[in-house]
């Protein structure tokens, strides 16, 4: 436990010498987050409710994806783990007595707790500066729940981004593959851009057979007390949550010993 | 400019043979930019279809800001994609070659590398874009041609920016983030700007051009553009140009050459 506290002090320090990019990262992530907030009250002006969502419901929703695109997708195994296998650095992993997902979950844990951090005062500002209105539930359960799905998508993203990452055994462009599964199809399909059942229901119905919405758009579900189009329980969420947790650590485990066995480390 | 026209096309022919010799790579990124494209364009048209429009445009209205936007920010790609790679010159000293060349010092940090893939989507997205402003009655003959003035106008801002992040990278060696930053930007313009509260519309217009890059060459389209805006986006253009290059100067006077 000790040696990956040490890589969590490492990372810190890491973030503290590239200030500037952590900052201006932020800084987009910022924009992204207006540019929605913005978009969605023009979408309501005039309107109590669309698609679904009473207007502080939908507010409520862009600030989840706020909160959750820093809690869930902030991850830096994401963002490296491919290269290290297409250039060989993965090399001096395997050499040292220490497990590649521990040691890239805990630069995750950090990355995810200054991403949220920031993102509070990001969301604090925009609602203080705009002075939004938004949804809180009812029901002191649905809190619990809400934490409980939101570490739910952590670990399922944590397990997605190590099958992605295996890509890079077979594949020489590690960067197209990060770029369509990481970016375009998980972001889009989680629901970090819009809910998802905004769009029709046949694509609703094909998009729900993935463990993408679970994410990010069926915790904010479960924030909104919403059913939406699919009429999902909590606990009917909770499981098939539970459930693509198990077959995506599965699948990870099965597809890094075949990748493992492939490696040959060029220029390692 | 003939010569330089020359130089670039070999360029870009050279880095159309590099991008397609791991087709792999160039077909899943295109699989990713159109898959981007319909699930945003059938995202728009269902909150569209159900909101009845948006800032008081109709529906095709704001798809063709959403046309529009793709449209412009493909070309500006397309041609200036050379600053993506232009760190690892300067962080390599490899820049110092390049200033050897009988060429203008901005030609390898913009036009040193051009993207086939980008050229790809442009293609049948400006066909569609054009079938879809005929089909719709958006614009005439006249609102066209004012268009592609407005077009070109916008390439020069996108010069002048890119131009701009170049400078800041020879001071920094800092570009990444400000270019996604950029990006980031001009994605506020996929939606009528008129959705924005006016501070921000301010800094949309003054700060990072985003408003004369896409927005104003989409209203013009449409007729919704009065002579003095098109006139102040065209001078925009030429001084954006001017600032950009100054900047460079100064910036190239202080490049210290490092890494070499």
């Amino acid at each position: 436990m000790g040696k990956y506290w040490q890589v969590i002090k490492l990372s810190l320090q890491d973030y503290f010498v590239y200030r500037t990019n952590f900052v201006l990262w932020r800084v987009r992530s910022f924009i992204f987050f207006l540019t929605l907030i913005f978009f969605w009250q023009a979408v309501f002006s005039g309107k109590q409710s669309l698609f679904g969502y009473g207007q502080d419901q939908m507010i409520a929703y862009v600030l989840g994806i706020a909160f959750l695109k820093a809690l869930v997708l902030g991850s830096r195994s994401f963002d490296e783990l491919p290269g290290m296998i297409r250039d060989g650095q993965l090399t001096k992993f395997l050499l040292k007595p220490v497990s590649i997902s521990k040691y890239f979950l805990s630069r995750d844990l950090l990355a995810k707790a200054l991403d949220v951090s920031f993102s509070f005062v990001e969301i604090f500002l925009v609602v203080k500066l705009l002075n939004l209105d938004f949804y809180f539930p009812t029901n002191t359960s649905t809190y619990f729940i809400f934490i409980l799905v939101s570490l739910l998508s952590v670990i399922l993203y944590f397990f997605i981004g190590l099958v992605v990452s295996a890509f890079g055994f077979w594949l020489e462009d590690v960067w197209a593959t990060r770029w369509l599964f990481g970016i375009i199809f998980l972001e889009f399909l989680s629901g970090v851009y819009f809910p998802i059942d905004v769009l029709p229901r046949s694509l609703v119905k094909a998009i729900n057979l993935t463990p993408f919405p679970y994410l990010v758009y069926y915790p904010l579900k479960v924030w909104n007390e919403a059913s939406g189009v699919l009429e999902k329980t909590p606990l009917q969420i909770v499981l098939v949550m539970t459930f693509w947790v198990f077959v995506t650590c599965f699948l990870s485990g099965k597809i890094w010993q075949k990748g493992l066995k492939q490696y040959s480390a060029y220029g390692g | 400019m003939k010569r330089l026209f020359k130089i670039w096309y070999i360029q870009a022919k050279n880095a159309a043979q590099t991008q397609l010799l791991t087709t792999k790579g160039g077909v899943i990124f295109l699989i990713g930019k159109v898959f981007r494209f319909l699930l945003y364009f059938v995202f728009l048209f269902s909150v569209l279809s159900g909101a009845g429009g948006l800032a008081g445009f109709t529906t095709p209205e704001v798809i063709l800001f959403f046309l529009v936007f793709n449209v412009i920010d493909v070309v500006v790609q397309f041609l200036f994609r050379g600053v993506y790679v232009f760190r690892s010159l300067i962080v390599s000293g490899n820049f110092d070659l390049d200033l050897l060349k009988p060429l203008p010092s901005f030609f390898r940090p913009l036009f040193g590398w051009t993207d086939i893939l980008d050229f790809i989507t442009l293609i049948p997205l400006f066909s569609f874009t054009v079938w879809y402003i005929f089909a719709h009655q958006l614009a005439d003959i006249g609102g066209l041609l004012l268009f592609f003035l407005l077009v070109f106008n916008s390439v020069l801002v996108g010069f002048s920016f890119h131009l701009f992040v170049c400078g800041v990278g020879v001071l920094t060696t800092e570009i990444d983030h400000l270019i996604w930053i950029y990006r980031d930007l001009t994605a506020m313009a996929r939606f009528p700007t008129d959705i924005y509260s006016k501070g921000v519309k301010a800094a949309l217009t003054f700060v990072v051009p985003v408003m004369v890059l896409i927005t104003v060459p989409a209203k013009a389209l449409m007729g919704f553009l009065s002579p003095g805006w098109i006139l102040v986006s065209l001078f925009f253009g030429i001084f954006s140009v001017f600032l950009s290059l100054k900047f460079w100067r100064w910036s190239l006077k202080r490049y210290t050459s490092a890494s070499s």
